[in-house]
């Protein structure tokens, strides 16, 4: 077993350092005279607590630590990766790294580009993100109570047959060094809260899911009415009891905020995350400076909005943090890069590189991704002339082929609308559809927009994201 | 040099060790650990080419303490932190509720299952899967010249682990893995097509995995697509192994557990020996399974692993439980006996054993077709190899929406070409209940719930609704 070579049984001080200085110095040092052009060490820390409860009880509380380091040595215009546990062990792996990198460079064909970084600052700081209540502090009393409000306001109708409650609170400690001369080191937390209520009616089972979180401490979710939440999942519940399923066709279909968050990140967000597009796997491909959508449409990627599940103070190559402005008035504007993609498009570095842990490579990633307002006041005023077609809200996911560029994702709920008004509840909506045809299809956007639900994307890594806008109208979407 | 240390069993048991004094020390009634450290190489291939290689290790222990019926569970790396993690549990079983008639399991012997360690895998080196993977990216193109691998990856890996509980039980070992994945691209004439394949196995791939192939035909069938209307049909679907699996995980395996059962959170509650199924269809769980990805001696709580069939010829006859589950459900009186069925899933170290399946088979009575027999049988109907948002299926009904761009038209038992893309919809578990054929070619499949899938293409001649885009 190896061993991670933690300063102590206690916390981490959000000051104090796991790496040790000179020796990293001294390993990156050798991995250039190994012929590496750039190396980096970045290890995470991550203080968690995942509480479970059902039913008002308690199921489980797990706390953890965990820790993990990443070792990239850019040799010969290739990459060569260790991950580990095991901090001491820097220095036996300098040497087969990069000898890997080299494997991989001498493999490239003539046809083939050699990977290359686009310029960043050099920094040398610390970055705390302090929480006003930090999740480290926070006894599982506290916890099970405000999961408790949750279940309260969620329960005591005859049909909702269990109420589960969760909770995930993490704090992020991450040090990177680079033979550049980066030394960074930043912290930050997130919380989150959620339930699922279960009902159930001569024999039809449904379940409604609902998720309140950001970046932050406790205070993030001491500021939600929980039970509120649980109330407004309970008359979900219960509605979906009732509901019908939706058509299949094309037709206008109004997305809440969850729904427009999902659409935007799975049907423009991947798109325009710029490895898959050097990797040729992106249908925005070429299109930077076309106009792609609807005129009314502006898409923004945000880590910077304090708050929002996908907020981070530093992205993962030590590049600060900035929005994004992906569409502006329906052109195309911007991709979401890393140093390496930046470099690939001729761009400077945005701050998209996100990994999972201390034991994943950094990917281009979303952040906070959102629609900005539009000019409709309201729901009602989208829906006035709409004769027939579907309100969808709360999301179940999605999905996206980001080559094809065709999408999927799936409501939690959902109304018909007959002559501008909400009919009968539906359930099971998704809706699909290509990228390059339907950002041209949103004719509608309330003036409202902010961040919805928080969320989580999958990459082969998966991270935290928020997502979000106004309530969207769509002229037309395959709906099944 | 051999990718595992020699004694890497030996320092995740000594590991062990010392956790486990750390919780007999703490004077908690029982207690049970599980430690894991792997060790792999894997490669990233992207626009044609490898782009990167990576190798390391990682791993954890998992401890869970029971004292008068309650449970506290934590997780760490470093076991110098064994003392804080066993007080951390301890304080958590504290403020937890005792189920009466929980304790954990006590020595039962198990029979050994072979074929989960190739020492073969040992000797891979970084170098002999790059030779490996330049070899799949000239099988792609000696394929079809104009197919390109856009994502994917190879990797090996080798994991130590141990069971270790206050119970007398021990158990570790080695198991060892070989994992292809690629999408494969075609961007023709204006149209771009794409085909994600995999296969995985405790042994030594072949050098140019099946899976390969599969890639490039999906990606070049589904080129140029036919312009049809855009209205809903109801219609058969013959629906590849890889196409069903990601709905069958998400659905089925869930809807199977003793406790969702009883809770009345299964869309089959209420329904033990009844038919839930085609009376042709039986489905197996073999967490004995020689060579499986997720069998094994014991389960994640050290119960031993057994075979079960959990519907037969259609009636629902079994379901899956833990030590734990089983406990609570009899102590809370939804259930007046239940026991484990050696069904514990481990979530790796940074969770507590959870309920599911390990290899599920789903078979027929009835003699196994060839797709070209199915297609014969289907008449009219499309086959789909692969949907997008399976994630979004209704585990509680069984409802499903979703999306596929790898599906292609039968006409008069002929395949006349592909659609560019349609929604897919219906309910899988009527959609099993009615008339139902099986392909004659059983793969295993990654999973959206616990364990490993063993399907064959599956022909739902009713329940499902195709809405071409």
């Amino acid at each position: 077993m190896v061993m991670a070579a933690t300063p102590g049984t206690n916390h981490m001080p959000s000051t104090g350092r796991y790496l040790d200085q000179d020796r990293v110095r001294k390993a990156l040092g050798h991995a250039q005279e190994l012929g590496a052009t750039y190396a980096e060490v970045r290890v995470m820390s991550l203080t968690e607590s995942t509480v479970a409860m059902r039913d008002g009880v308690l199921e489980r509380a797990i706390p953890g630590q965990e820790l993990g380091m990443t070792l990239r040595v850019l040799a010969d215009g290739a990459w060569g990766v260790h991950s580990t546990t095991d901090l001491a062990s820097l220095n036996d792996q300098i040497e087969s790294t990069t000898r890997l990198a080299k494997a991989v460079a001498a493999r490239r064909s003539p046809k083939d580009r050699a990977v290359a970084l686009a310029d960043v600052p050099i920094i040398v700081d610390e970055q705390h993100w302090r929480s006003v209540l930090d999740v480290r502090h926070t006894e599982l009393d506290v916890k099970m109570e405000l999961m408790n409000d949750l279940y309260r306001g969620a329960t005591g109708h005859d049909d909702v047959v269990s109420v589960r409650a969760g909770w995930s609170d993490e704090h992020l400690h991450t040090e990177l060094m680079t033979t550049e001369g980066m030394d960074r080191v930043w912290s930050f937390q997130r919380s989150l809260i959620h339930g699922m209520v279960t009902a159930r009616r001569d024999g039809e089972v449904v379940s409604y899911r609902t998720r309140h979180g950001g970046q932050g401490g406790l205070e993030v979710i001491q500021a939600c009415d929980l039970v509120e939440l649980g109330e407004q999942a309970q008359r979900a519940a219960l509605r979906l009891l009732t509901a019908e399923r939706a058509p299949s066709g094309k037709m206008p279909l109004i997305a809440d905020r969850d729904l427009t968050g999902v659409y935007i990140h799975e049907a423009l967000g991947h798109p325009c995350e710029a490895d898959l597009v050097a990797a040729g796997d992106s249908c925005l491909d070429g299109k930077l400076g076309h106009q792609i959508g609807n005129e009314i449409v502006t898409v923004v990627d945000d880590p910077t909005m304090m708050g929002g599940y996908g907020a981070y103070p530093v992205d993962d190559e030590g590049v600060d943090t900035r929005e994004k402005v992906l569409i502006k008035n329906g052109v195309l504007t911007e991709y979401l890069n890393h140093r390496e993609t930046a470099h690939h498009f001729g761009v400077d570095p945005n701050g998209g590189a996100r990994a999972q842990d201390g034991l994943h490579h950094p990917l281009v990633r979303m952040s906070n991704t959102m629609i900005q307002g539009g000019h409709h006041a309201d729901m009602d005023e989208l829906m006035e002339d709409i004769e027939y077609g579907v309100y969808a809200c709360g999301t179940r996911g999605g999905q996206v082929d980001t080559g094809r560029g065709s999408f999927q994702f799936a409501a939690q709920e959902a109304w018909l609308i007959e002559n501008g008004e909400l009919t009968r509840p539906l359930k099971d909506v998704s809706v699909s559809g290509l990228t390059l045809q339907i950002l041209k299809n949103v004719d509608g956007l309330t003036r409202d927009a902010m961040l919805a639900s928080p969320g989580f994307c999958g990459k082969g890594q998966t991270v935290p994201v928020g997502d979000g806008g106004p309530v969207m109208r769509i002229r037309e979407a395959l709906v099944g | 040099m051999s990718m595992l240390p020699s004694d890497a069993e030996d320092r995740l048991l000594a590991n062990a060790k010392r956790l486990a004094d750390a919780c007999q020390a703490s004077g908690v009634e029982q207690w049970d650990l599980v430690g894991f450290q792997s060790y792999g190489h894997e490669l990233d291939i992207e626009a044609g080419k490898i782009t990167m290689a990576s190798g390391g290790g990682e791993g954890g222990f998992g401890l869970r303490l029971v004292d008068h019926g309650r449970f506290g569970f934590a997780h760490l790396v470093d076991v110098s932190g064994a003392e804080r993690a066993v007080k951390q549990a301890l304080d958590i079983a504290n403020k937890s509720p005792s189920v009466n008639g929980f304790v954990l399991p006590s020595a039962q012997p198990a029979e050994t299952v072979g074929g989960r360690f190739d020492p073969s895998l040992l000797d891979v080196s970084p170098e002999d899967l790059l030779e490996q993977a330049d070899g799949v990216l000239s099988e792609v193109a000696s394929l079809d010249e104009r197919a390109v691998v856009t994502g994917g990856g190879v990797g090996i890996s080798a994991t130590a682990s141990c069971f270790m509980s206050s119970e007398g039980i021990l158990s570790s070992g080695i198991t060892t893995s070989h994992g292809i994945g690629l999408q494969v691209t075609i961007d023709a004439n204006g149209e771009l097509t794409s085909s994600y394949q995999g296969e995985s196995s405790r042994k030594k791939l072949a050098e140019i995995p099946d899976c390969i192939g599969r890639a490039v035909h999906w990606a070049q069938v589904t080129q140029n697509p036919l312009e049809v209307e855009s209205e809903p049909v109801d219609a058969p679907v013959l629906m590849t192994s890889e196409g069903f699996s990601p709905l069958f995980s998400m659905v089925v395996p869930p809807a199977l557990t003793g406790e969702k059962m009883v809770r009345k959170e299964s869309f089959w509650s209420d329904k033990l020996g009844q038919q839930v199924l085609n009376g042709t269809l039986t489905v197996l769980d073999d967490g004995l399974l020689e060579g499986g990805m997720s069998s094994g001696a014991r389960d994640a709580e050290g119960v031993p692993r057994q075979r079960r069939t959990l519907i037969e010829n259609g009636r629902l006859s079994s379901m899956l439980w833990s030590t734990r589950d089983a406990a609570q459900q009899v102590a809370e009186g939804r259930i007046d006996a239940a026991a484990s069925t050696g069904s514990a899933c481990s979530g790796g170290h940074q969770a507590p054993p959870s309920t599911g399946c390990t290899e599920l088979f789903l078979t027929s009575s009835e003699a196994s077709r060839s797709r070209i027999d199915l297609l014969e049988t289907m008449q009219e109907g499309f086959i789909v190899n692969s949907v997008m948002g399976a994630h979004t299926a209704n585990p509680s009904s069984g409802d499903f929406s979703v999306t596929t761009s790898a599906i292609l038209k039968v006409e008069n038992g002929e395949i006349v070409g592909a659609l560019k893309q349609a929604g897919l919809s219906g309910n899988l578990a009527k959609a099993l209940n009615g008339h139902v054929l099986l392909g004659d070619e059983v793969r295993r499949q990654g999973s959206y719930s616990s364990g490993s899938m063993h399907l064959p293409d599956v022909l739902l001649m009713n329940g499902l609704r195709v809405n071409p885009a």
